[in-house]
């Protein structure tokens, strides 16, 4: 599977195969995880073709449809995006669907995720990783056109400036264009960005048919994350079982973690799965834990009553045996002085007003189920609140156009789930945490029009 | 056969389960709630009829 690869190249190692750490005083005392730039996103340089190439070497071509599926499939390289599905069952399907139609190919950048910086990081510094992924698995499957789709306006720039370099070398290779995605949760969503593509609204599609037989414009279409592709481009030159040699064998290579919230070191990670928990948020420069939403705001929190709650691996399966999924690699951490069910209430809330508006049980459930959470947040009436939960969540549960309302019903439920402890002092009228402010929340809640909050280390 | 409502068409007009009674009924929103969509063949009559008359093109009958 090597073949292409020029033999003055030596493969990446350890947590740093998708080169976001520029600069090597960025590494940490942990060969498995590097720090990969700050929440910020500043002094990220792109890497430029030039370097690229030296880096990595060439972009492998002339590999087979079936190579590049069984590669994958050694490499079991997963989508980044949360959905965690095979990206080699993906490109198959999409491969096999029984239509004469042109394919399409899309990388989703747009990161609507208010606690996520992975892919505007990669974006920035590494665009052409995303590309060479999207351009080899593009040839062989023949596609007529490929689409980046993007909120942060840097990465779009960096994009941009490296399409424009790999123009003027000459690569031949599929067409690809830029799309800014709009503001909002939602706008992220599979379908919605299928629309912003047919230059329709982002704005979910709802759909009893899979894209890979019927995406933009009714043609199959390959659609994942960058981070995905950037892998994906990895593989293709220094074959699936160096991926292999990272990670543990089901969740294998490295991972790109955004961790936010109350640490010193708030930011960008690339981390090898297996490493400890632990080790992961010392680096991070996390203290006096609390819990950890893991996942993002449609993930799950983790209950911290101390130290050993935190000894476990980081890893799929791991995080699967607690219910919880990494889902577009995001860990939020709430240090003792904040108070985890109120910082669930603020979510929950900013994710009602992010409904698309296009669904009754969405438009009338979601309010309704975060009117009921307040109670439980703010100590004000537990029992309500939960007897109100119970009734409105079946008329919202799986009625949605898109994911949307299960996402929220997931984060309310895990939330009821792992802090007993805490909802049991609230039905007494009392919070763990005294005077607590509830409208200061520190996990953003972006408004519509807003362009990235910022939450800086505490 | 199974009925399947498109919720991001769907305005709540209720039609649809004045219909199907037996798939559906409506919440507290005036929404269809579908508790069954497995259609037999003896509705399959009134289900496209709700099909036809769903001012929002909302409904469809699809096959598996
Ligand atoms: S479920 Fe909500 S967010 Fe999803 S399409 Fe319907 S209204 Fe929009
Ligand atoms: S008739 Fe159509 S619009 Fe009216 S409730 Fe039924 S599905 Fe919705």
């Amino acid at each position: 599977m090597n073949e292409s690869v020029s033999t003055s190249i030596m493969a990446p190692s350890g947590s740093r195969r998708l080169s976001l750490s520029w600069e090597t005083s960025l590494r940490t005392g942990n060969p498995d995880i590097s720090y990969a730039g700050d929440f910020e996103l500043r002094s990220k340089s792109r890497v430029t073709l030039a370097e690229h190439i030296s880096n990595y070497g060439r972009i492998p071509t002339g590999l087979s449809l079936n190579m590049i599926i069984e590669t994958l499939r050694v490499a079991n390289l997963t989508g980044r995006g949360g959905a965690r599905f095979p990206m080699y069952r993906k490109i198959d399907a999409v491969a096999n669907a029984r239509t004469k139609k042109a394919i399409y190919i899309v990388a989703n950048g747009s990161e609507s995720e208010p606690l996520s910086r992975k892919d505007s990081s990669l974006l920035r510094a590494n665009p052409h990783l995303v590309l060479d992924g999207m351009s080899i698995i593009a040839e062989v499957l023949g596609a007529k056109a490929g689409y980046i789709y993007v909120k942060d306006k840097e990465a779009h720039v960096a994009i941009n400036a490296a399409l424009r370099e790999r123009r003027d070398r000459g690569i031949n290779e599929v067409r690809v264009s830029v799309v800014e995605a709009p503001p909002g949760y939602v706008s992220g969503q599979e379908t919605s960005v299928v629309r912003r593509i047919e230059r329709g609204p982002a704005l979910p599609r709802f759909s009893t048919d899979r894209l890979a037989t019927s995406g933009i414009k009714g043609a199959p279409t390959l659609l994942s994350n960058v981070e995905t592709f950037a892998n994906a481009a990895l593989i293709l030159r220094f074959g699936g079982d160096w991926y292999r040699s990272g990670g543990v064998g089901y969740d294998s290579g490295t991972r790109l973690l955004t961790i936010s919230g109350s640490v010193a070191r708030p930011g960008v990670y690339e981390v090898n799965p297996g490493v400890s928990v632990a080790a992961l948020l010392r680096e991070a420069g996390a203290s006096s834990v609390r819990a950890l939403l893991v996942g993002g705001y449609f993930g799950g929190w983790i209950n911290v009553r101390d130290e050993s709650d935190l000894n476990f691996s980081f890893d799929d399966h791991t995080l699967a045996d607690r219910k919880l999924n990494i889902g577009a690699g995001i860990i939020g951490v709430l240090s003792k002085d904040t108070c985890p069910v109120v910082e669930a209430a603020g979510i929950v809330e900013y994710l009602s007003r992010q409904s698309a508006g296009q669904c009754g049980p969405c438009v009338f459930g979601l309010p309704e189920i975060s009117t009921a959470f307040a109670r439980i947040a703010l100590s004000s009436n537990v029992e309500k609140g939960i007897a109100e939960l119970r009734s409105v969540i079946p008329l919202v549960e799986h009625r949605g156009g898109c994911q949307h309302p299960d996402g929220v019903i997931g984060l309310v439920r895990s939330t009821v789930g792992a802090f007993g402890d805490e909802i049991k002092l609230h039905k007494s009228g009392n919070c763990s945490v005294v005077g607590v402010n509830h409208r200061s929340v520190l996990l953003p809640t972006p408004k519509m029009n807003s362009g990235m909050s910022s939450i800086g280390g505490k | 056969m199974r009925i399947v409502i498109d919720p991001t068409r769907c305005h709540g007009h209720g039609t649809c389960a004045a219909l199907l009674e037996e798939y559906m009924e409506l919440d507290k929103w005036h929404y269809p709630l579908v508790h069954n969509d497995k259609l037999r063949d003896v509705h399959l009559e009134s289900a496209k009829r709700a099909v036809q008359l769903c001012p929002e093109l909302a409904i469809k009958i699809v096959d598996n």
